[in-house]
């Protein structure tokens, strides 16, 4: 396969997938902020402000007269501005998508470019202002159709497999994310009701699509540290760290040809360490500051993956 | 070719009958469904039939269908010279067009007569040149045309094949015939649309559809291919082909991708390529990989900046050497651009009869050539009745419609003639054939030309039908995509059963 094609792939995937997880972000945010806002004081720029932290995101330009939480919506989703809103990434990975129209499957192209006009819809973008939610929806849809069409029509060959890292790689990097900010934000909210509590964790699962899958195993209220042992080491569930790594690892041994023992490179060997040490964590003795370490130490090897597959593959 | 969906329907869609197709215009140019009596040309009878049945709302829904179709497989063009952005999609016109078996028959002939003395044309040129020394054609129009590749003169192309791929304009005069307009024989687009065009029509219109026995056109990729490995150096045991695209960025990307996918070959850009030991390779996620057939959808120019322009990013350096020393093959070939070149046009006839000893099948377009200088004072005194074309732009650019031009047009192609008489070409304004075409929710004329796909490899074939392109504005006589034409579904019709 040529490596101009791998890499676009890779990248088609990685952006949409990053769409997926701001758009549901936002969502839960929106949401998270009407249950809050009779009972904390300030709950809509704790959340907002928290939600642009985790993205790396300063204050967003504000348009005369606008409201904040407004201003953040349309920054996040709308503005092709913004890089990395849910707009310019479905324009990036669609970008990608046509610059190898020729390699993917032809419905594949059509759910794609279908979920491009469907945002663009002024209309749809108008009632953002009152509520994200249909907006999101359709995002998130429209990126589960895509993958449920490439599943079926694309031979899962090489390609496929590039398909597939693009999108666990930054799976991984976002639930690490989350629990980090997320985890250091609830450390300073000691003292806080049960409920209100309960409800900022099961944001932190929604986020990560989570929430439901959570209830059917643990069958209990929502506690902090079954939460981060099951995003984290859940071998099963596709939202949990250690699931994105182990289909990375899969993939990247497809694509090489070799039983993972026999792989040698930077990419596989980074993989193989982090997996590794997910597997073998001990759940308990990760304490506050302990897997604040953690989850850095695993950003930090996540991104190094990123690297490493561009040199070994000559993406670009 | 009765159905029962051709029966009219009673009721308030006779009413809507005159709003969709009644009072319709006849101009002065051959209609292609209308007779000068008002009454449908017998092949077009039940197609004549339906649409006098159908609503304007009902033709609506489906005019909304087609473009939702497009729109959503993402058939867009790249307009260069237009200011809402660079993303456009291909308007397409639900009402098809016709040709009914005899007829295309003979274009058909004509066209595979004209491809053969233009690819003898070229190797002639190219070689002994003994139609330059017998005076046939002007020695200096050749030997001096900007398309002309001294570089190539001695090479031996594989197969003897220069044009493999051409997709000739054909236009219609006043009385029906047709005429050559001029040959695409560097790298025509438009093929892809045709079976586009195919697809959504039979989606939009399958009942219409089921009562005419349309030829298929859907064999062009799988026939492309069949030519491509043709030519393949004979080393190659199974040879990779590619196809050669400037990138997603180009007018016809979505041509490029679609015919790359259809075939099963990759689409490479330039970078994609490199040349070692004077043999082509593709980088891949696994290392090297060989290249023996290169479908190139780059100009000569942009093909290798160590030969043409060294400013070229978009060609691979080495390439016209691997391309020479035969390890490689390319469709078309370098230097083909001598044949569709304007000025060379009008001596194509003179070509049939030279090389096949034959009478041309197809005609031209009558064409004055401002160099010599009785043609020159001819064209200088008609101006706002011809069409003066520069004889190195396409794609209508660079085109002065007299009739429809302004003072200060002509004065500007009128100096620029005089200055640089060999640059242009000129012909009288051809009243292009009109066809029914959906227009504010009404039928109504509007002027198209015919884009046939010839292919030639083992032996030489042409696709049924092929692009028919129509002037949207108006009374316009510009058909090109970029200049605001759209496209319909073209059908040439099987022989009567007997």
């Amino acid at each position: 396969m040529l490596s101009r094609v791998a890499d676009a792939l890779f990248w088609m995937s990685r952006y949409l997938e990053r769409a997926d997880h701001l758009s549901r972000a936002v969502d839960v945010t929106f949401h998270l902020d009407l249950d809050l806002h009779g009972v904390l004081a300030n709950p809509v720029e704790l959340e907002w402000n928290a939600l642009l932290s985790l993205l790396r995101q300063p204050p967003p330009p504000m348009a005369a007269g606008e409201q904040p939480v407004v201003a953040v919506q349309r920054w996040l989703l709308l503005d092709t501005a913004n890089p990395g809103s849910v707009m310019a990434c479905v324009n990036r990975s669609r970008n990608n998508a046509r610059s190898i129209r020729g390699s993917i499957s032809p419905s594949m192209w059509r759910e794609l470019n279908k979920l491009h006009w469907r945002l663009a819809d002024p209309q749809l973008q108008g009632r953002v202002a009152e509520s994200p939610h249909d907006f999101c929806q359709e995002a998130q849809l429209g990126v589960l159709l895509f993958h449920g069409v490439c599943e079926a029509t694309l031979t899962h060959d090489e390609g496929w497999h590039f398909i597939q890292l693009g999108r666990y790689l930054e799976r991984a990097d976002k639930i690490l994310r989350v629990l980090d900010s997320k985890f250091n934000l609830l450390e300073r909210g000691d003292g806080v009701d049960l409920p209100i509590r309960a409800l900022q964790w099961g944001a932190v699962l929604k986020n990560c699509a989570a929430y439901e899958a959570y209830q059917r195993l643990y069958i209990s209220r929502v506690e902090p540290e079954r939460v981060v042992e099951f995003l984290l080491v859940n071998p099963d569930f596709p939202h949990s760290v250690r699931f994105c790594l182990s289909r990375i690892m899969h993939s990247l041994t497809e694509i090489s040809g070799r039983l993972p023992e026999r792989c040698s490179d930077d990419v596989v060997r980074t993989v193989g360490r982090l997996l590794n040490d997910l597997v073998y964590l001990d759940g308990h003795a990760l304490d506050g500051e302990r897997l604040h370490a953690f989850l850095g130490d695993a950003l930090v090897r996540t991104a190094r993956i990123g690297h490493h597959l561009h040199e070994q593959y000559a993406l670009q | 070719m009765q159905n029962s969906t051709m029966a009219g329907r009673s009721g308030p869609a006779a009413a809507d009958a005159v709003a969709l197709l009644g009072d319709y215009e006849l101009g002065l140019a051959y209609d292609e469904m209308v007779d000068r009596d008002g009454g449908p040309r017998p092949h077009y009878g039940p197609l004549h039939g339906r649409l006098r049945t159908t609503s304007p709302d009902d033709f609506r829904r489906r005019k909304a269908m087609t473009d939702l179709s497009m729109q959503q497989d993402g058939v867009g063009f790249t307009v260069y010279r237009a200011e809402e952005g660079i993303e456009r999609v291909w308007p397409m016109d639900p009402v098809p067009r016709i040709i009914p078996a005899a007829e295309w028959r003979r274009v058909e002939s004509g066209l595979i007569q004209r491809i053969n003395a233009l690819n003898l044309f070229l190797w002639d040129v190219y070689h002994e040149q003994h139609i330059l020394r017998d005076g046939v054609v002007p020695a200096r129009l050749v030997l001096q045309g900007s398309s002309f590749r001294r570089e190539f003169v001695g090479v031996n192309v594989p197969r003897r094949i220069y044009i493999h791929i051409c997709g000739s304009d054909l236009i219609r005069a006043a009385d029906g015939e047709y005429l050559v307009l001029e040959d695409n024989a560097r790298t025509p687009s438009g093929v892809s649309y045709m079976l586009q065009n195919r697809q959504v029509l039979k989606r939009v219109f399958p009942a219409l559809f089921n009562a005419y026995d349309v030829l298929p056109n859907d064999d062009y990729p799988a026939a492309l291919l069949d030519v491509l490995q043709y030519i393949a150096p004979e080393s190659a045991a199974q040879p990779t082909a590619v196809l050669l695209s400037p990138g997603m960025y180009n007018s016809a990307y979505f041509e490029h991708s679609f015919l790359a996918q259809r075939m099963g070959i990759e689409l490479v850009e330039g970078r994609d390529l490199l040349v070692d030991g004077n043999r082509v390779f593709m980088r891949t996620t696994r290392g090297r990989q060989r290249v023996d057939v290169i479908y190139r959808r780059i100009d000569d120019d942009f093909l290798d900046p160590l030969t043409f322009r060294p400013d070229s990013a978009l060609g691979v350096p080495g390439l016209v050497n691997a391309y020479r020393s035969g390890t490689v093959a390319l469709a078309n070939s370098i230097g083909t651009g001598i044949a569709d070149d304007k000025g060379v046009y009008p001596f194509v006839p003179d070509m049939i009869r030279y090389y096949l000893k034959q009478e041309p099948l197809l005609n031209n377009v009558e064409t004055f050539r401002p160099e010599i200088p009785a043609q020159r004072s001819h064209v200088l005194a008609n101006l706002e009745h011809l069409v003066v074309k520069r004889v190195n732009e396409s794609g209508g650019y660079g085109m002065l419609v007299g009739p429809a031009s302004t003072k200060e047009q002509r004065e500007e192609f009128r100096r620029a003639i005089q200055a640089n008489p060999r640059d242009f070409i000129a012909q009288p304004t051809i009243q292009l054939s009109t066809h029914p075409t959906f227009v504010d929710g009404r039928l109504e004329g509007r002027h198209v030309d015919l884009r046939p796909f010839i292919l030639c490899g083992e032996r030489v074939t042409v696709t049924p039908g092929g692009l028919t392109r129509v002037a949207l504005p108006k009374g316009s006589l510009v058909v090109n995509s970029s200049q605001g034409g759209g496209s319909k579904d073209t059908w040439v019709l099987a022989e009567e059963r007997a």
